[in-house]
């Protein structure tokens, strides 16, 4: 939050959003994350409806992985399941297929287009509708700054300009390492808490310039 | 456990348990007196659990404010083949956080409401259609999901009743105008999500060309209670033609921003300065935008004396929406944020009417060449007669969303924007 200049203003309470910290808040990043409260994969004779969620995209995508074999068939017969008609599993199996892959490419488009029977026009229409396909492959950590209006008021441009900076990359680059791509993001619904940040699946919420190298100093120990 | 910024004046009914990772398990929830609205609502039936909801007098809480129980009774009585319901978890209306915490912590809570709904409508399926970027939200819903229907709440013969209803959470794809109940159906089918012509409307042919209902986590959340405890017992809060608690999402310039849950009809002075700790030192009050980016924005002196209720808001000139409390101190750019809002819309039209598709652009180019100082003064009275003809043209109300800050910051901030077209100068740093 500006007080006028650049300089940020900091929130004198933490909320229970993972910004790194939880301050007084007693819980841990799990906790808060919910990841301890994970629906079991199909895979793993797992409900069908929890089938098409998660995650953004796995760690080692690989653009040219199968569509799709082993756990990942029986997701996908699974999803199909869940709807009266195969048009209407296009959306999760496209995220199921960004899942492997990392984005959807043209050529992913046409394959999933014959795997559902459609048309290879009416998928890529489709496809191109949502900004969470990338049409493009991504760095490791795809790096979502929100600057809509809540965040913007509390600084939400300088947050974005500080992971530009200190991730070295033109907003919608890649760094050269491969590890981070980072673009503005419309509001991620989480405005009490600026600036969020969406990093692949996880939510980053009261980041601050400051913040910044810490965070990207932990995404490059991840991924190591 | 107590959620980190509670505040005395909260009345904590459907976020009770936030913040207590317990809440989010089958067993945390029943032992909070989770399920109980099911199987009273299997007891009462269909028509009185209709009835009960009517009687709350409970109002859509994703923006509309369209009374709950009304909207369920204009579905079908005599079944002829499918019925479905979905649940709204599109939530992206920017200074709206409240689904997302409702689905993270009581994920039973959102399928316990979806189960009454779709058994007094006599729907098989429920769809949940949660934000594509709810990750995390989403691992946690679809955990929930499975552990109804092994402990038999969901799925076929649920709890023995003979009545079965499926649940399942679909994931969006990132496109705001899927919150849009009709773009919401386009979208579960499979389709681009564009909002549709009404007539016909979804209860007569929604989903898949049946009849459907479309409700707000929000709105679904409220029904257990409703149907557990009464709807006279909900009435005990908010104002006649308002009932009930609201889940208030302040964001901005505040000292605690974050969800409070609060009574309707609670002032809008009191939210920002007792509850939320007020501004920072030296700062005071220069705009607020009550219920969302889509809704005109309040002057300081319009927000003395406003009653945080569906009416209250209305008579000030504004809408209450999902409650979307955006504060704004004298710090703010009014300009900037206006064409930030702009941006957004134009960014999140769906493309189908050219007056939204093509105003919200021109709009947006207006206003970065107004705020970059290369603006004149007859670019006011443009911005305003484009707003005018993209306000009630368009198939959906995305189109008057847009133009709705616009009008609204040029009437009541005319100063701010005529100082940088005639000095250059901006009002305001963020």
């Amino acid at each position: 939050m500006s007080d006028g200049g650049k300089r940020p203003w900091e929130l004198p309470f933490r909320n229970p959003g993972w910004a790194g910290n939880t301050g007084e808040f007693d819980l841990t990043e799990a906790q808060v994350r919910g990841d301890e409260y994970v629906a079991s994969r199909p895979l793993d004779g797992g409900h069908p409806s929890g089938a098409p969620t998660y995650p953004y995209m796995l760690a080692d995508k690989d653009p040219d992985a199968p569509l799709f074999e082993g756990p990942y068939r029986v997701r996908y017969e699974k999803i199909l399941t869940r709807y009266p008609d195969a048009q209407a599993a296009l959306l999760p199996v496209l995220n199921l297929a960004q899942e492997l892959r990392g984005h959807i490419s043209p050529e992913t488009m046409d394959e999933v287009a014959g795997l559902l029977g459609l048309p290879h026009a009416y998928v890529r229409g489709v496809a191109t509708f949502y900004t969470m396909y990338n049409k493009r492959a991504v760095g490791r950590y795809l790096i979502q700054v929100c600057t809509n209006i809540s965040c913007n008021l509390c600084g939400g441009d300088e947050v974005l300009d500080a992971f530009l900076e200190h991730a070295g990359v033109e907003l919608g680059g890649t760094s050269e390492d491969g590890l981070f791509t980072v673009t503005e993001v419309e509001c991620l619904a989480a405005c009490g808490f600026p600036t969020a940040v969406q990093i692949n699946s996880r939510y980053f919420e009261n980041v601050t310039p400051a913040g910044v190298p810490d965070l990207l100093d932990r995404l490059r120990a991840e991924a190591k | 456990m107590a959620y980190p910024y509670t505040h005395e004046k909260e009345v904590r009914l459907l976020s009770r348990g936030w913040g207590d990772p317990a809440t989010r398990t089958l067993a945390g929830w029943q032992a909070m007196g989770g399920y109980e609205g099911l199987r009273a609502a299997l007891e009462l039936g269909r028509e009185k659990v209709i009835d009960e909801v009517k009687a709350s007098g409970l109002r859509g809480r994703g923006g509309a404010g369209f009374p709950t129980g009304v909207k369920w009774s204009f579905m079908p009585k005599e079944k002829k083949g499918v019925h479905y319901l979905c649940c709204n978890a599109d939530e992206s209306e920017p200074g709206t956080f409240k689904d997302r915490e409702l689905l993270r912590w009581t994920p039973h809570q959102v399928i316990e409401g979806c189960l009454i709904a779709a058994y007094a409508m006599q729907a098989e399926h429920a769809y949940i259609y949660c934000r594509g970027e709810f990750f995390e939200a989403n691992q946690v819903i679809a955990r929930a999901v499975e552990e109804a229907y092994e402990a038999g709440l969901a799925g076929e013969n649920i709890l023995g009743s003979g009545v079965s209803i499926d649940v399942t959470v679909h994931q969006g794809a990132g496109a705001y105008i899927c919150g849009e109940e009709t773009a919401l159906m386009n979208s579960l089918e499979g389709r681009r999500g564009l909002p549709r012509v009404k007539p016909p409307f979804p209860a007569a042919a929604g989903l898949f060309r049946r009849p459907t209902t479309i409700n707000n986590v929000e709105t679904l959340c409220a029904v257990p209670h409703i149907v557990k405890n009464g709807g006279a017992w909900y009435r005990q809060w908010g104002s006649e033609k308002s009932p009930g608690t609201k889940i208030f999402c302040v964001s901005g310039h505040v000292v605690r921003p974050g969800n409070y849950e609060l009574p309707l009809g609670f002032p809008l002075e009191s939210l920002i300065h007792d509850v939320c700790g007020g501004f920072r030192e030296g700062r005071r009050l220069k705009a607020v935008i009550p219920g969302g980016s889509s809704v005109p924005i309040l002057s300081a002196a319009e927000c003395v004396d406003c009653a945080l209720d569906y009416e209250g808001v209305v008579e000030k000139g504004s809408m209450l929406g999902c409650a979307s409390v955006i504060v704004m101190d004298d710090s703010t750019n009014i300009v900037k944020q206006v064409r930030r809002m702009v941006d957004f819309y134009a960014h999140e039209s769906c493309g189908q009417c050219t007056p939204c598709r093509e105003g919200t652009t021109w709009l947006s180019r207006i206003l970065v060449r107004i705020e970059s100082g290369r603006g004149t003064e007859e670019d006011l009275q443009t911005l305003l007669d484009l707003g005018r003809q993209m306000t009630g043209t368009t198939i959906c109300v995305l189109s008057d969303s847009a133009a709705a800050p616009v009008a609204s910051s040029i009437e009541k901030f005319r100063d701010d924007y005529l100082a940088l077209i005639r000095r250059g100068e901006a009002v305001g740093a963020n």
